[in-house]
């Protein structure tokens, strides 16, 4: 079992609800999420939703990005801006532009070359000069196999470019906190592995770097993630299935020894079958 | 040329070569001016023969057709740039609550008619030719509006939420994704709206026969029962304004690489 250590919180999300008028989405959304520390390496978070069809994971995410107010409960995430208590920062309200976004269909500025949506990302970080800015870019564009397109725009892009490009961009907009709503959606293999790859580039790029993604491939989710949660329908106390999303399992794959792991083993495995039922139950 | 299989022309949803499409095209051309040849060539004519036609272009060339067509496209653009620049304005506006009834309800005058609204502008405004660049301007807006509205609202609320999640304040998010980010779809309505535009011209640039153009020619040509001059006026008509339609497609495409309309 990898050795790891959980430091201070870096996402909490107190009894979030969402509700479009009368009619109530998500509710009571309860979950902390910590630091993760491993002795001798960076080492970022990664955050698996899965659930069925319309339970409310992409109301969460859009809270979850200050991207949509939640009508209850608060979300916190760590203020970097702010001087640290106790070692470490202290946490506050998500707002709009906190999180980075990453939809499902990969959407960037269609009247960006790829260098320049870079550039766009990058303006407002005041921690580094307009010299760096430029090598970083083309450091990153070089990692992430894009340099040689860098002057074409979106609809000039393969899908794996583009999809690359748009994870890039959050990367670069230097928000630690990235959530991406089903990004394995409609991909062939390689595009997969592209996305995998990008997984593990964020991860290894700081140590407060985190990952949120949904997806319906259950055996992804279990390979990627340390943390895994199940959305979707809670039980009514007489039996039968309520009708608001909230969260009904939680999988800690850090505790169970099988987060990080290069292989696909029979812990996996069997996981695999335990969130595909309580999916089925919810 | 691909093989020539006639069959496959009258396939529903058939994809067949570029060179057989332009053939046919060519066979429709081919029949339509052999209708136009053996319809008029009896003694009973219900349009005017190619001949006549002919000779009606050169009596309206010889009498200043470029000039007409120069005056014509002058008056055009005058109230394309103003009413353009208007509509844009109204239509970037709107995502604003303040102002959207305003852009809202722009575009539902435009079932107004031309008649009665004209008679209120003959009172603010004294010179004629003004009077045919504010009546243009105020009718082209309200189909601009109308389409310019349906640009904005047809953003995903994906492309909204891309600029906002890279930091965006709401009025980055207007200027990048709507502004920006449809500066082609403008060329694009513009071109749209641009044969509205056109159909109007007989009627307004009756108003101020002394400027000339190519309404003026058409009005004097039909007081006249002219008809030959009649039909080389709409079959000129119809030229620039195709010209006009392939000029602006060619500067989408010039200006904005990445258009794909």
């Amino acid at each position: 079992m990898p050795t790891y250590n959980q430091a201070e919180a870096i996402l909490q999300v107190q009894d979030v609800g969402v509700a479009y008028g009368d009619k109530q989405i998500i509710q009571n959304i309860n979950f902390t999420e910590k630091d993760v520390l491993r002795p001798d390496q960076v080492q970022g978070q990664t955050i698996a939703f899965v659930g069925r069809s319309g339970r409310g994971k992409s109301t969460l995410f859009r809270s979850l990005a200050g991207l949509e107010k939640p009508t209850q409960g608060t979300i916190l995430i760590s203020d970097l801006d702010a001087q640290e208590q106790e070692g470490h920062p202290p946490l506050r309200g998500v707002r709009e532009g906190d999180v980075g976004f990453v939809s499902q269909n990969y959407v960037l500025f269609r009247h960006k070359t790829i260098e320049q949506a870079m550039e766009f990302a990058m303006r407002k970080r005041e921690d580094v000069s307009e010299t760096e800015k430029g090598k970083m870019i083309t450091q990153h564009l070089k990692d992430w196999g894009l340099y040689q397109v860098k002057d074409q725009y979106p609809n000039e892009l393969s899908g794996g470019q583009r999809q690359r490009t748009a994870i890039l961009e959050q990367v670069l907009s230097s928000t630690n906190y990235i959530i991406m709503d089903e990004p394995f959606s409609g991909l062939d293999v390689g595009n997969i592995q592209n996305v995998i790859n990008a997984f593990k580039l964020i991860n290894l790029s700081h140590e407060l770097a985190t990952i949120i993604f949904c997806t319906h491939d259950i055996e992804l989710a279990v390979e990627l993630a340390d943390s895994l949660y199940v959305i979707g329908y809670p039980t009514k106390p007489g039996g039968g299935l309520d009708n608001v999303g909230t969260l009904v399992k939680h999988f800690d794959l850090k505790a169970r020894g099988i987060a990080w792991s290069d292989q696909f083993s029979r812990e996996h495995q069997l996981l695999v079958e335990e969130v595909k039922q309580a999916i089925l139950d919810s | 040329m691909a093989n020539l299989n006639i069959a496959s022309w009258f396939k529903p949803f058939e994809r067949i070569a570029k060179e057989h499409t332009a053939l046919i095209s060519g066979v429709w051309i081919v029949l339509v001016l052999a209708l136009w040849f053996i319809g008029t060539s009896g003694a009973t004519k219900l349009f005017p023969p190619p001949s006549l036609v002919w000779a009606g272009f050169v009596d309206l060339f010889n009498e200043g057709l470029v000039r007409h067509v120069g005056s014509s496209l002058w008056l055009c653009a005058q109230a394309t740039v103003i009413s353009i620049v208007v509509s844009l304005v109204v239509a970037y506006l709107a995502p604003i609550p303040a102002f959207r009834p305003v852009a809202v309800m722009l575009s539902r005058m435009r079932y107004l008619p031309l008649t009665g609204i004209t008679f209120y502008m003959a009172m603010v405004v004294n010179d004629a030719r003004d009077m045919q660049v504010l009546v243009l301007v105020v009718f082209m807006s309200l189909y601009f509006i109308t389409s310019l509205l349906g640009v904005v609202a047809a953003i995903p609320q994906e492309e909204l939420d891309h600029a906002r999640s890279l930091q965006c304040s709401r009025w980055e998010v207007l200027w990048e994704v709507v502004i920006k980010g449809r500066l082609d779809y403008v060329i694009e309505v513009l071109r749209q709206n641009l044969a509205i535009t056109w159909m109007m011209l007989v009627t307004v640039e009756s108003i101020l026969i002394a400027a000339g153009g190519l309404g003026v020619l058409i009005k004097n040509s039909d007081r006249f029962a002219n008809h030959g001059r009649i039909v080389a006026l709409q079959i000129v008509i119809l030229l620039v304004g195709l010209g006009i339609d392939v000029f602006l497609n060619f500067l989408r495409r010039l200006l904005f690489r990445y258009s794909k309309i």
